[in-house]
């Protein structure tokens, strides 16, 4: 029962990691060590196996074979109270705070919350102690009494990495693993997520899935491959490439993973005139045939809002925004009817009705006249599906069966169908792996040469500057420049990005 | 394990079928009964067909019962008034579409749930049908011959005569099949079901069809009520009302038949004869009705919690 010195620097050894279900391998034979100082990055396309090694090291799932040794004692894990007690934190991806508590409980939850004659809840030393935990990250100037669904899902992930910190007495931390934290952060609350995570690793070791290269390149320090659930590449950071991990993570090299340009832009699609709506302010574009625009700001800038503008679910007030010499669609069916196609931001919640098949899916918005034909349905999803590169064992299996890729590639197949004028695209890449991303790339490109024009949200800054013609920067809603990315770099737009000249009043 | 899981429902309605013509050598497995049967379950099929319709976009209507109950007081109270009958019959299934497009209108207009919208409809629905009716039952002289002989009559087919309630069942089944399985408009419905929110982003008009959905379990609400009103010849503020738990008891059982547990109106149809054969069986072994009901109710949670378990391992 004596705990350890509250500081103690453990190395941790994870070797012959396997897993099986049925006759298939899921995980083979995987080793790694961690260590405190170092940012272990776990890197594999979607179903390589990294979504199993974290169970298995959080305890979720029993291994055929694992042996864990934590500074030369073994260390059993047998469910997920064994990787408590052994210190492992672990981070999922989804951000599941309770969006009615607040800050502090959220942080404190599960935990014995501060009392007072072990009858009511001492607010005062709740809150207190959710900030210590905060300002362990480095973090101050949350409010820790605001309810926990009005965060950004920046401040989300932190909270969640902080309650991860509050640890019963006796279970110091020694491993921390993020899954995807960055998935849904803009590029600045990724900076703020950064500087935690180097904070952490001071008395812990970190083990990070990713899937964005840039990230692993910065804040990482030893990198594992994995493909097929077998381990096919550990290196330290310092001594590989973005090229050299692409290429294990692939097996082919991915020399340019954006197509290249081929476009000629034509007549005017979309018009916005001194636009302003809502949240939406000085908004002045002219859109083309073939053209692809991006939309770029910080995280909350307006960028969804300017695609929601052709989708009928943001209302112009003020100027004129036109959509093939017409006004703006006032619904999103009125938008579909005129050849408008939306890609929007969630897809399990805003696009997908995953209990259902990619025919359904993909039509769903091109249902036309009184009798569905269900052979007719079938030919056509076949050949967007060829068409998307989809892959699926049949058209009727559930969407929720395929890899977040494929499931992209079904709103594109949605988004196409119907030979779109106007292509509205809203993080069209967001958890999707690195070979369906450059698939994706190639489907933008395709439909703008076939003259569609395409306006395109995104908070991958290299993924708007390797496929716009032109990037409309918003900041605080306000449109303050149209850049073009060509010779230009990210760190350009991303400074474009930042409120220079705009002081508030 | 997937296929028993999808087939269990079917395997328990052969298996009902088996135990009650063991038990039931001489009267159940009869052509006489059957028809019986499916003359028995006809108001109820009609009600879970349609209720089907809303239930594929994850809605549902409380009020069918009481909508089915006001339907017949306002054919009887026309025909009381001596207006011809088809006056009455137009009245009382127009008096459904009406109620059903106020459901719809409150769920998908005014965005309130459809258990608290339908729970405050049915209590309405059925103090209005105790208002015009005054409480009372309205039958004898007071309801034309014709209409009461329409449940006694049918069609004769191979010496057997085919009830005109069963038909009536048969033609709604039909319809409701055509429209949900073989229409855009059924489609367009499933896609609601399987996400509200993706669905209107991919421009379907989601409030135009739940309103319409409404309407439809609302017309078919009322022509339960005028079945049953012909059957008894007669009509009563709250002979509709043990309409609603089984009809959706019925959905529920087909619903585990299908993939994903969606509403199939094929699948409604076995939980429909399930429900109605059991009632059929019990009742000529004279089983309590108490517990028939006690009986009922288990088997339905049985065959969802039976389903669930085979959906989430």
């Amino acid at each position: 029962m004596t705990p350890g010195p509250l500081n103690a620097m453990h190395i941790l050894e994870f070797s012959g990691l396997t897993k099986r279900y049925g006759a298939a391998t899921v995980l083979n034979d995987v080793s790694i060590t961690l260590q405190p100082g170092r940012v272990h990055a776990l890197m594999g396309e979607n179903g390589a196996g990294k979504s199993t090694l974290i169970k298995l090291l959080a305890g979720v799932v029993a291994a055929d074979r694992m042996i864990v040794r934590k500074d030369d004692t073994d260390v059993l894990l047998r469910n997920p109270a064994d990787a408590a007690l052994a210190g492992f934190r672990v981070i999922h991806q989804e951000l599941n705070l309770v969006p009615q508590l607040s800050v502090a409980e959220n942080i404190l939850l599960g935990r014995a919350m501060p009392q007072r004659f072990g009858l009511f809840i001492d607010w005062h030393a709740l809150a207190l102690r959710a900030r210590q935990a905060l300002a362990q990250l480095d973090i101050h100037g949350l409010d820790v009494t605001a309810q926990a669904g009005a965060l950004s899902p920046g401040d989300r992930m932190l909270v969640k990495i902080a309650s991860a910190l509050v640890a019963a007495p006796g279970q110091t931390p020694c491993l921390y693993v993020l899954d995807e934290p960055t998935a849904a952060l803009s590029q600045t609350e990724s900076e703020r997520l950064f500087n935690a995570i180097r904070k952490l690793k001071q008395s812990a070791a970190i083990l990070y899935v990713s899937h964005r290269l840039a990230e692993v390149m910065t804040i990482c320090d030893d990198v594992t491959v994995l493909r097929n659930g077998a381990q096919v590449y550990s290196a330290p950071i310092a001594q590989t490439s973005r090229d050299e991990i692409i290429l294990h993570m692939t097996g082919r090299a991915l020399t340019d993973s954006f197509p290249p340009r081929t476009t000629k832009t034509g007549a005017v699609v979309a018009q916005a005139a001194n636009l302003a709506s809502r949240g939406l302010s000085d908004l002045n574009f002219t859109l083309h045939q073939g053209e692809i625009m991006g939309v770029a700001g910080l995280a909350g800038s307006g960028q969804s809002e300017v695609l929601n503008l052709f989708m009928g679910l943001e209302r112009p007030e003020r100027g004129s925004l036109t959509l093939l010499n017409q006004p703006a669609p006032a619904t999103p069916a009125e938008a579909w009817s005129r050849a408008v196609a939306f890609v929007p931001p969630e897809r399990r919640s805003q696009g997908l009705a995953l209990r259902m098949g990619a025919r359904s899916n993909a039509l769903s918005p091109h249902y036309r006249g009184i009798w569905a034909n269900l052979a007719q349905e079938t030919t056509r999803t076949a050949m967007l599906a060829t068409r998307v590169n989809l892959k699926a064992a049949n058209l009727e299996q559930s969407v929720w069966q395929l890899s977040g890729g494929n499931q992209q590639k079904v709103l594109f197949a949605r988004a196409m169908a119907a030979t779109p004028r106007l292509l509205l695209l809203d993080e069209p890449t967001r958890g999707v792996d690195i070979a369906a991303r450059a698939e994706i790339y190639r489907l933008i490109r395709t439909l703008s040469a076939q003259g569609c024009a395409v306006l395109m949200a995104s908070s991958d800054l290299t993924e708007l500057m390797g496929l716009c013609d032109r990037i409309i920067v918003l900041q605080a809603g306000r449109q303050v420049q149209i850049l073009t990315p060509h010779g230009l770099g990210t760190n350009d737009l991303l400074q474009a990005c930042y409120a220079t000249e705009h002081v508030l009043t | 394990m997937t296929g028993f899981r999808q087939f269990g429902t079917l395997i328990g309605l052969i298996a009902i079928m088996l135990f009650f013509t063991l038990r039931l050598p001489e009267t159940f497995l009869t052509a006489g009964n059957l028809i019986n049967i499916s003359q028995q379950v006809a108001m109820l099929a009609v009600v879970a067909f349609t209720m089907t319709v809303v239930m594929v976009m994850n809605d549902f209507d409380l009020s069918v019962g009481s909508t089915a109950s006001l339907a017949g007081i306002v054919a009887a109270v026309l025909f009381r008034e001596h207006y011809p009958l088809w006056v009455g019959v137009v009245a009382a299934l127009g008096m459904g579409v009406l109620g059903g497009l106020i459901n719809g209108a409150l769920v998908a207009y005014a965005g309130i749930l459809p258990f608290v919208a339908t729970l405050g409809t049915l209590t309405v629905f059925s103090g209005l049908a105790f208002y015009i009716s005054d409480g009372a039952t309205i039958f004898g002289r007071d309801i034309p011959k014709p209409f009461g002989d329409f449940a006694r009559g049918g069609v004769a087919v191979a010496g057997l005569k085919v009830p005109y309630l069963t038909l009536v069942a048969v033609a709604v089944l039909l319809l409701v099949w055509s429209v949900l399985e073989h229409t855009t408009y059924g489609r367009r419905l499933y896609a609601i079901g399987g996400n509200v929110e993706a669905a209107r982003l991919a421009g379907i008009r989601v409030a135009w069809l739940r309103l319409s959905a409404f309407a439809i379990t609302g017309l078919g609400a009322a022509v339960a009520g005028l079945m049953y009103a012909s059957r008894v010849a007669s009509a009563n503020p709250t002979q509709g009302s043990g309409l609603m738990l089984d009809a959706i008891a019925a959905v529920f059982l087909g619903m585990t038949m299908s993939r994903e547990g969606e509403p199939r109106v094929l699948a409604t149809l076995v939980g429909v004869l399930i429900l109605g054969i059991l009632n059929n069986g019990l009742t000529q072994m004279q089983v309590d009705s108490y517990v028939r009901e006690m009986l009922v109710g288990s088997i339905v949670i049985a065959a969802v919690a039976l389903s669930s378990f085979g959906r989430w391992r």
